[in-house]
């Protein structure tokens, strides 16, 4: 059969337009699907992989964000009361780690247990911190807030002393005072009078009764509010400052720069001038005039799901439901296990090119509840276990 | 312009504008089924990030713990407004509905021989006793819990089954903002009043005409969240409120608050609160004068709001979470097994606690004595997804809220006939007609 001018003109459009159309397809799904970076694996097989290349590799990778590995791990298998750990905190030669099952303490290389029989409020220790000016061990609990001073307990409950509410979710020691975020309010407990007073949507500008974050930073009081975004207290003045997200819609952020992503918070973390701020819908920062939002298809974010966070020397670390990322703001870490073979993975992103390395170590369970960081020593609590790493590259 | 460069042109346009297309975020269907045009901004202003369009997945440990082995029973929460408080009637009536389905189940055998048995708790107790209460549960070792309907309290314990990864069926909540929190630890198996937002809003502006509507509403977090999504979509459909009052639980007089209304001449008033206050206020609405029509929210769709407001429920239109007049054998056989059992008829409280508790057993008769496999199979989005209950057809979307089947109510003759409000598919087109 022979082609017409008119039809080998018809069957030219239609090629170009196949080859068009599939170049565009392929473009668009590789843009979409890498977030337009460029993705660079080491082989994670290779058994001879040491800690050693894998050091070399991460700093030829990365200048200046710090970068952890050797990571030696924890479970109820060697020392922990229950694999479920909520929060973990450095104290000196010390770490005391919250589990399910009890206070957990590692001095020495040796771990020891507190429960209730020793007197804490209650088996599940979800918040940890301790004061600076007494050494006292603050504890939130499951069941109220115990006090761990000379080698005893004693305990804050809703009856016995007028704390808003017995679920401590977070304690942050400041001063002589004691703030709490609980599941009926927030408190501060002044250890001279010995008086709680408590904040809810009656006293301050929470339009939610309930808090779940709080911390400490620029002369100010972080809350956390859970659905009625954050909660600033200036001490200085006694005020209070309250930060939404300025749409105004759960199922939407209008814009990420705008305010917080989010109203559902789950911590705040001040540090180097910068207030941190963990939803289950991403991230975002705040210099004190501008804010910035980061989620996990724009950024290093592992995932929006986090957990808690802890910002530490203008790095804050990010306890997602899909590993620990660390960030500066524009570079990322993020480690994760590598379920098939118990290894280590870790994504560095670099201006907009992500690199994955893998470690011969690894943290015990990439569904992170808790972190501290003090010098070139980090602690990560997890969904099954607890982690110890060291820094590698500052 | 010769005809194949004419054609070279077109198939170019269309071309670009699928490459556009490519490059938008996907958002294949709006969450909550919201219409587009009622979908915040939508109409103005591309958002940087939709939520809620892909469920969360649990991705922490637990799946690999075994069952113990000395169990006698298999414990299940349960969590109700039960003692002081002003819902307490609408707890017991949830109450008596997992019950009933509890026992059921043990007469089927319960759990592999083992009988479930309820762990009851209150919820109105201390201030955040719902918190405390949840902790006392994951104490009793219970495998997962049902409950609340206090929006608060429903809050409160489902962060506290978060932190304790329980998995928690919420059958009497209507609170939105619940199940946006995105936890994947929660079923909602009612409808709540974003659905109901567009029911009574297409039932309000489109079908009736309304222009001019003023609000009453209960001071509480029920009526300010309640309202919230009706407030949306009347402001989209191009008729924003004209004025809100307020009124607490267990105020008896709202001249004031009706006063105020009166003087804008609202063309019809929509109150948000509970059966009694709700009677209360529309027995004052007539007693001045007013004779606007006047809409509500589900909570008026009972026995009590019936007997306080006596002839003046006469036209009375609210949505409803539940039919009991639905041409549903399951449902007949509840009604008779329900009265039989607790000499009461059931309402909505009482039927989604029953249809919960049922999905609830299910779930665990697969999952085994594993919470985060119980967790899995309530949220797999698969097994219980468009589930028939007595409720009629439960449907799923991303968070696990319940946008099934909902009802408007109308008062006829002293008593309330229910019509199927298809508003997922038809807000701002039309209502239907009964399909039960």
């Amino acid at each position: 059969m022979i082609m017409t001018k008119k039809t080998f003109k018809y069957l030219i459009i239609f090629i170009f337009t196949i080859v068009f159309l599939g170049a565009g397809y392929f473009l668009i799904n590789n843009l979409k699907s890498s977030n337009n970076l460029v993705k660079n694996e080491v082989n994670e097989n290779n058994t001879t992989f040491s800690v050693a290349d894998n050091k070399k590799d991460l700093e030829k990778n990365f200048e200046s964000m710090p970068i952890f590995g050797n990571w030696e791990s924890f479970t109820s298998e060697n020392g922990l009361p229950d694999d479920k750990t909520y929060c973990v905190r450095i104290d000196g030669e010390r770490i005391l780690v919250g589990t399910h099952g009890g206070l957990a303490v590692y001095e020495n290389k040796k771990w020891k247990t507190y429960t209730k029989e020793d007197g804490l409020a209650h088996n599940g220790v979800i918040s940890i911190d301790v004061s600076e000016l007494t050494g006292d061990v603050w504890l939130g609990t499951l069941g109220g807030l115990s006090r761990w001073s000379a080698g005893k307990f004693e305990n804050f409950t809703q009856l016995n002393s007028g704390m808003p509410n017995d679920l401590v979710y977070s304690v942050v020691c400041d001063g002589k005072d004691v703030w709490v975020a609980t599941g009926g309010g927030a408190g501060a407990y002044d250890t001279y009078t010995k008086k709680w007073q408590i904040f809810t949507e009656k006293n301050a500008p929470m339009h939610e009764p309930w808090t779940y974050g709080i911390s400490k930073g620029d002369g100010k009081i972080f809350i956390a509010a859970w659905g009625g975004g954050v909660i600033e207290y200036t001490k200085k003045t006694r005020t209070f400052r309250d930060y939404h997200d300025p749409d105004g819609n759960m199922e939407i952020d209008l814009f990420p720069d705008d305010g917080i992503v989010h109203d559902i918070t789950t911590g705040t973390s001040w540090s180097n001038g910068f207030l941190w701020v963990s939803t289950y819908f991403g991230l975002s920062r705040y210099d004190g005039v501008k804010w910035k939002g980061y989620f996990d298809h724009d950024s290093g974010l592992a995932s929006n799901f986090i957990n808690s966070l802890k910002a530490y020397r203008g790095v804050v670390f990010l306890c997602t439901d899909k590993g620990l990322s660390t960030t500066d703001g524009t570079n990322w870490v993020t480690y994760k296990r590598n379920d098939n073979n118990s290894k280590g993975k870790v994504f560095i992103t670099k201006e907009e090119k992500i690199t994955e390395t893998a470690s011969s170590s690894s943290i015990s369970h990439s569904f992170i509840i808790g972190v501290d960081v003090k010098d070139d020593i980090i602690w990560v609590a997890t969904s099954k276990g607890i982690s110890r790493g060291e820094l590698l590259k500052q | 312009m010769k005809p194949y460069i004419l054609n070279l042109a077109i198939i170019l346009c269309m071309l670009l504008l699928s490459v556009s297309n490519l490059i938008a975020q996907n958002k294949s269907k709006m969450y909550g089924n919201t219409p587009d045009r009622l979908f915040p901004y939508n109409n103005f202003e591309k958002a940087y990030k939709y939520h809620f369009i892909d469920p969360i997945q649990f991705s922490g440990a637990g799946r690999e713990k075994l069952p113990p082995k000395d169990l006698k029973e298999v414990r299940i929460g349960f969590l109700g407004p039960l003692e002081g408080s002003a819902i307490v009637s609408l707890g017991k009536q949830m109450l008596q509905g997992t019950m009933l389905a509890i026992e059921e189940a043990n007469k089927k055998g319960g759990y592999k021989g083992l009988p479930y048995k309820l762990m009851v708790h209150n919820d109105a107790g201390l201030w955040g006793a719902a918190a405390n209460e949840v902790v006392k549960m994951d104490d009793e070792k219970v495998w997962a819990f049902l409950g609340s309907i206090d929006d608060i309290v429903s809050h409160v314990a489902l962060r506290a089954a978060l932190k304790l990864e329980i998995p928690m069926v919420c059958t009497g909540n209507p609170d939105p903002t619940y199940t946006e929190t995105n936890i994947p630890w929660t079923l909602r198996v009612i409808s709540d009043d974003r659905q109901s937002g567009y029911a009574i809003g297409a039932y309000i502006f489109e079908k009736m005409k309304h222009k001019r509507v003023a609000v009453m509403r209960n001071s509480g977090r029920y009526g300010r969240v309640g309202v919230g999504e009706f407030y949306g979509i009347a402001k989209r459909m191009g008729h924003p409120i004209r004025i809100e009052e307020r009124f607490d639980t267990g105020e008896t007089d709202f001249k004031m608050q009706l006063e105020s209304i009166k003087q804008l001449t609202p063309e019809a008033i929509l109150i948000w609160g509970n059966a009694k206050e709700s009677a209360l206020i529309i027995k004052q609405i007539r007693s001045m004068g007013l004779k606007q029509p006047i809409y509500c929210s589900d909570r008026i769709v009972s026995k009590e709001f019936l007997e306080i407001a006596g002839p003046f429920a006469e036209g009375i239109v609210s949505t409803s979470p539940y039919n009991p007049e639905a041409n549903n054998p399951k449902l007949k056989e509840f009604q008779i097994n329900y009265f039989k059992r607790f000499k009461q008829q059931p309402d909505a409280f009482s039927a989604h606690a029953y249809d919960g508790m049922k999905i609830l057993i299910e779930a665990i008769n697969k999952g085994g004595l594993n919470r985060v496999l119980i967790r899995d199979y309530l949220l797999d989005l698969k097994t219980f997804q468009n589930y028939q209950g007595i409720t009629g057809k439960i449907v799923f979307d991303a968070t696990w809220n319940d946008i099934g089947d909902i009802w408007l109510a109308k008062v006829k003759n002293g008593k309330f006939t229910f019509i199927l409000n298809d508003a997922n598919e038809n807000v701002g087109t039309k209502i239907k007609g009964a399909k039960n």
